[in-house]
């Protein structure tokens, strides 16, 4: 974007608009005196399944509210797709195909499972019938099928166990189509073989749809083999950026994050 | 929009309009419902004038309970001063014809707007945030028009308007079955709108913001422009329904009749004991508690050992009607209904199932599901 008077001029060494599908550059979240989010920079390839790691409190979810619209930056500049989507509330970037889970669910407890992933499908409109067509509800039906949850359609999310209610969180964001997933901790509270069974299905998504993802988690197991590089935040600043294995060897990750040791 | 696209969009759950449109297609409860309105309908018959005009009034309150309830009861936003709609409404239709003689048919629509506006003024700021800053402006929004009418003499102060309104068709004491028509018609237009709005996307979408304005957002729906939305059409109705009030004997524009906090009080009671977030419910609550407090009102019973007259503490008594409702029936009375009659109907389908793994069936059931094939139509919402 030519007109973007936030870019950075072409021979400097900052990230721009176009180094990636998703860039952040110097962006900075502060709260009252707290700074949470200090001017981190890194930029997300397009079809790459980006890890985003950093121990507890290093900020890592608030710089994915700050991505998805939650919260507005405190300074810096977020790029999506070439455009500066800074500023945009959540629902916009959604639209513009960014999508997101939650790393504490929110479901909608009045409502089945399908009519939980059925409700990205209706039009943001204030007249429409769409949702009470057939067409609507096969897609739905088409999304659970994806995640795992068409056995469980007509049961209400406080039914589904754990797992079944990420694929529900899962389901939801990927009903609204989007092009790049955030997705917070959707390891936590699972077990090995259901790791397992997201990571497959999130490489499915990758492979067959062209889905970027950036995961967020602790579960390094379940993560690294996932993932095809990682950034390492800690206290809201870029700790280190690399392949898997070039991560597991920096010393700086080993004892801000592995906790030294092995 | 071409013509095979409002086909395609008329076309409801693989039948067609017309279908759709059969009563005898309907579910049960909708059967029972339309069978309430056709008693409504021809219930003149059988009343006494005063009996006619209490009516009349039970219906307007029906009203404002259902504008009530498309706002607080389906997106969440607790409105405490849904009253000033009814007043803005009501206090501008009467004006405009007292002051300027224009007619009722002029001065309703034009109590709509202003109603609207207002709902615009009190609704656009507040609903853009997440929080409860709704429910604190419009607990202080009465308070402030009341502020206004004591200071400002065109409004009368606490007695309200004095002075001869013009009522809607020049119906006077005289003509209460026509009132009564006109009531229940403007009751049941609005009952009409209220449903196809909650029952569009619309509604769905106001019911998802209040589980979770979070999961709106995130499914690309934008929450504040629902939650106006609502507002501003709950506004209009009250409005309506305020204007048309008082352009019929039953009514004056007072504050006691429009703005009193006891109405914001009575009306989410009444939300509450017919059931929040179903219309239906509201519209049926609505009815309950304006007749029920007509009738102990009217009451010369006297509760023997504490010698109160039941007139007077008419709103403690249905205050615990109320809270007995909340505690037993939490969704009130159309879902506990519901639920209890899809209970006694469905005792021997499929979906309960005994504990041996065996199917639950009684004599009274299988009598009860006879007369379930009899009146046909299955209930297969919610």
């Amino acid at each position: 974007m030519s007109a973007d008077q936030d870019a950075p001029p072409e021979w400097s060494d900052e990230l721009g608009p176009n180094d990636g599908i998703l860039v952040m550059s110097e962006l900075t979240k502060q709260f009252g005196g707290i700074t949470a989010v200090d001017e981190l920079s890194f930029a997300v390839q397009e079809e790459e399944i980006l890890g985003f790691i950093g121990p507890n409190g290093a900020g890592k979810s608030t710089t994915f509210n700050c991505i998805s619209g939650i919260y507005p930056p405190t300074d810096g500049n977020i790029w999506y797709k070439g455009e500066n989507v800074t500023d945009l509330p959540p629902y916009k970037m959604v639209k513009r195909g960014m999508a997101r889970t939650f790393q504490s669910f929110r479901p909608l407890e009045d409502r089945t499972v399908l009519q939980n992933i059925a409700l990205p499908l209706v039009p943001d409109k204030l007249f429409s019938l769409a949702g009470l067509r057939g067409e609507t509800i096969k897609k739905a039906e088409g999304v659970c099928e994806l995640v795992g949850l068409d056995d469980r359609m007509d049961m209400t999310p406080d039914e589904l166990p754990h797992a079944g209610m990420l694929r529900l969180e899962l389901g939801r964001a990927l009903a609204t189509n989007p092009d790049l997933l955030l997705l917070d901790e959707p390891f936590a509270g699972l077990s090995d073989p259901e790791v397992e069974s997201i990571s497959d299905l999130l490489k499915q998504l990758r492979s067959e749809a062209g889905v970027t993802l950036v995961v967020v988690d602790h579960n390094m197991r379940g993560l690294f083999p996932l993932i095809d590089r990682a950034v390492v935040i800690r206290f809201g600043e870029l700790l280190a950026e690399g392949t898997p294995e070039e991560i597991r060897s920096d010393p700086m990750v080993k004892e801000a994050y592995l906790g030294g040791g092995n | 929009m071409s013509n095979s696209d409002l086909s395609e969009r008329l076309d409801v759950e693989g039948g067609t309009f017309r279908q759709w449109l059969n009563p005898l297609n309907k579910p049960l409860r909708h059967k029972i419902g339309l069978l309430v309105l056709l008693l409504l309908a021809v219930l003149p018959v059988a009343l006494t004038s005063s009996e006619a005009l209490i009516f009349a009034s039970a219906f307007f309150f029906a009203m404002f309970a259902m504008s009530w309830d498309l706002v607080s009861g389906y997106t969440g936003q607790i409105s405490f001063g849904h009253t000033v709609f009814f007043t803005v409404g009501g206090y501008s239709a009467a004006l405009l014809n007292m002051e300027m003689g224009l007619s009722p048919l002029m001065t309703i629509p034009a109590g709509v707007l202003v109603a609207a506006l207002a709902g615009l003024v009190i609704g656009v700021p507040t609903l853009r945030l997440r929080g409860p800053y709704l429910s604190l402006v419009t607990l202080i929004a009465p308070l402030i028009l009341f502020g206004v009418f004591r200071y400002f003499p065109i409004f009368g102060g606490e007695s309200g308007l004095s002075g001869e309104i013009d009522n809607l068709f020049g119906l006077g004491f005289n003509d209460v079955i026509p009132v009564y028509y006109l009531a229940f018609g403007l009751f049941v237009v609005v009952l009409t709108v209220l449903l196809a709005v909650t029952r569009s996307d619309a509604g769905r979408i106001f019911t998802a913001i209040r589980e979770s304005e979070d999961a709106v957002n995130s499914a690309g729906l934008n929450p504040a422009k629902f939650k106006i939305f609502a507002f501003v059409l709950s506004a209009a109705i009250g409005g309506l329904a305020g204007a048309a009030f008082v352009h019929t004997p039953s009514a004056s524009p007072t504050p006691n009749t429009l703005l009193a906090l006891a109405i914001n009080i009575e009306i989410i009671i009444a939300v509450f004991i017919g059931g929040a977030g179903t219309i239906v419910g509201a519209a049926a609550g609505g009815l309950f508690f304006g007749l029920t407090r007509s009738f102990l009102e009217g009451s010369e019973l006297v509760i023997p050992v504490a010698n109160v007259a039941i007139a007077e503490v008419y709103l403690i008594l249905l205050s615990v009607i109320a809270l007995v409702i909340i505690y037993a029936l939490p969704g009130g009375l159309l879902r506990g209904s519901i639920v209890g009659g899809r209970r006694v109907l469905n005792r021997n389908s499929d979906e309960d199932v005994a504990t041996d793994g065996g199917e639950m069936v009684n004599p009274v059931a299988q009598i009860l599901n006879n007369y379930r094939d009899f009146l046909g139509g299955d209930d297969d919402e919610r």
